[in-house]
């Protein structure tokens, strides 16, 4: 995640419960994210948008992520 | 191979007597389903699943509703229920494509299995059952009618939408081309409403909707009602309307 927002000249911040609108983490930067986490597992990980829409701070990102990795 | 002028118009096409519906299950299809037997036509209709709501409604109209669990993907199957449906009923003389799925995912989320699902089931599988009843139609002499339901997404861009706005472009492309290719003998029109409650839209958050309504000049969303006069004026009156997508959003999309 924090490589993606260094990719956009900006940081990540320290605590979890940051709000990804107050940081400017959009849905494409998710996207990126997880397009990203394919790349190193050489495997797909297709999802649906509603569980995009509840993805609200930094810790939200973390754990769909870590959710998908192990589905 | 190109048409001769015609010296005299061709005769109007008759209203529809015997409709067949996809996905006349639930949602719109069911809400089409019981409009067209309350104005005594003759119809029939498929889904995967036979709710409860179809079971009642063959209950109440024994001889004008025939009906029965298809797989639009399933051809075969298809075929076999339109042969059904002419032993039961008579000759099937209208068409009324509104079976689909839909989707609710990022196009790069979105495994390559799924959007070829989406595509088969919303235009290849409806291209081919209109085929199929197109060729029972016309064999037989008929005149006739086919109504395509497609969406404001195959003319507006919505995020979670691409395969399937691709498949209702598609239908409402194919809609123009066949009205062209019936030469008048079948009107070919779609119906393209804009976003409505149900199953398929139950993905849509809350925000969502609210904004949907927001930016609607008439201020509510497209409901069901909205869309059946629409679709009884298309397969029974006069119009001279063909080749047409009408679009039912109370202008949300203008
Ligand atoms: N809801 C909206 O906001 C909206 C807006 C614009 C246009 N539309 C269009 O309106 C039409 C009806 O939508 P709806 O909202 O009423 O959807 P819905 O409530 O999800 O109903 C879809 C119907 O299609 C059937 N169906 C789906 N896949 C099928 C398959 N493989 N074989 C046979 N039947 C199948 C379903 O039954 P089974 O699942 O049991 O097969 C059900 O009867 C669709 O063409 C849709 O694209 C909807």
């Amino acid at each position: 995640m924090g490589e993606v927002m260094t990719a956009q000249g900006r940081s990540l911040p320290a605590e979890d419960t940051a709000d990804l609108r107050e940081i400017g983490f959009r849905s494409l930067d998710f996207s990126e994210l997880a397009l990203r986490v394919e790349d190193e597992l050489g495997d797909e990980l297709n999802f649906d948008a509603p569980g995009l829409r509840r993805i609200a701070t930094v810790g939200d990102v973390l754990d769909f992520i870590e959710q998908l990795q192990s589905a | 191979m190109s048409e001769a002028p015609r010296s005299e118009a061709p005769s109007a096409v008759p209203p529809a007597s015997v409709v067949l519906v996809s996905g006349g299950s639930r949602g719109l299809g069911l809400a089409i389903v019981t409009d067209l037997l309350a104005a005594g036509l003759k119809v029939a209709a498929f889904a995967r699943t036979v709710t409860p709501e179809l079971t009642a409604l063959g209950e109440k109209y024994p001889d004008h509703l025939h009906y029965g669990s298809v797989d639009v993907n399933d051809s075969a199957a298809g075929q076999a229920f339109v042969r059904d449906v002419e032993n039961a009923l008579g000759p099937i003389d209208a068409l009324v494509n509104n079976a689909a799925i839909g989707q609710d995912s990022l196009h790069v989320h979105t495994s390559a299995e799924h959007l070829a699902e989406i595509i088969q089931t919303n235009l290849t599988s409806p291209l081919i059952l209109t085929r199929f009843v197109l060729r029972r139609m016309l064999a037989k002499g008929l005149k006739g009618r086919i109504v395509n339901i497609t969406s404001i997404c195959a003319q507006r861009g919505y995020p979670g939408l691409v395969a399937y706005s691709a498949t209702k472009g598609g239908m409402d492309a194919a809609t123009r081309s066949l009205a062209r290719e019936l030469g008048g003998r079948i009107l070919a029109n779609a119906v393209a409403p804009g976003f409505f409650a149900s199953e398929m839209s139950a993905v849509l958050g809350q925000t969502q909707l609210d904004q949907i309504v927001r930016r609607t000049p008439t201020g509510h969303l497209t409901e069901p009602e909205d869309v059946l006069p629409v679709v009884r004026m298309l397969l029974l009156e006069n119009t001279n309307l063909n080749g047409q997508v009408l679009v039912i959003d109370g202008a949300a999309s203008i």
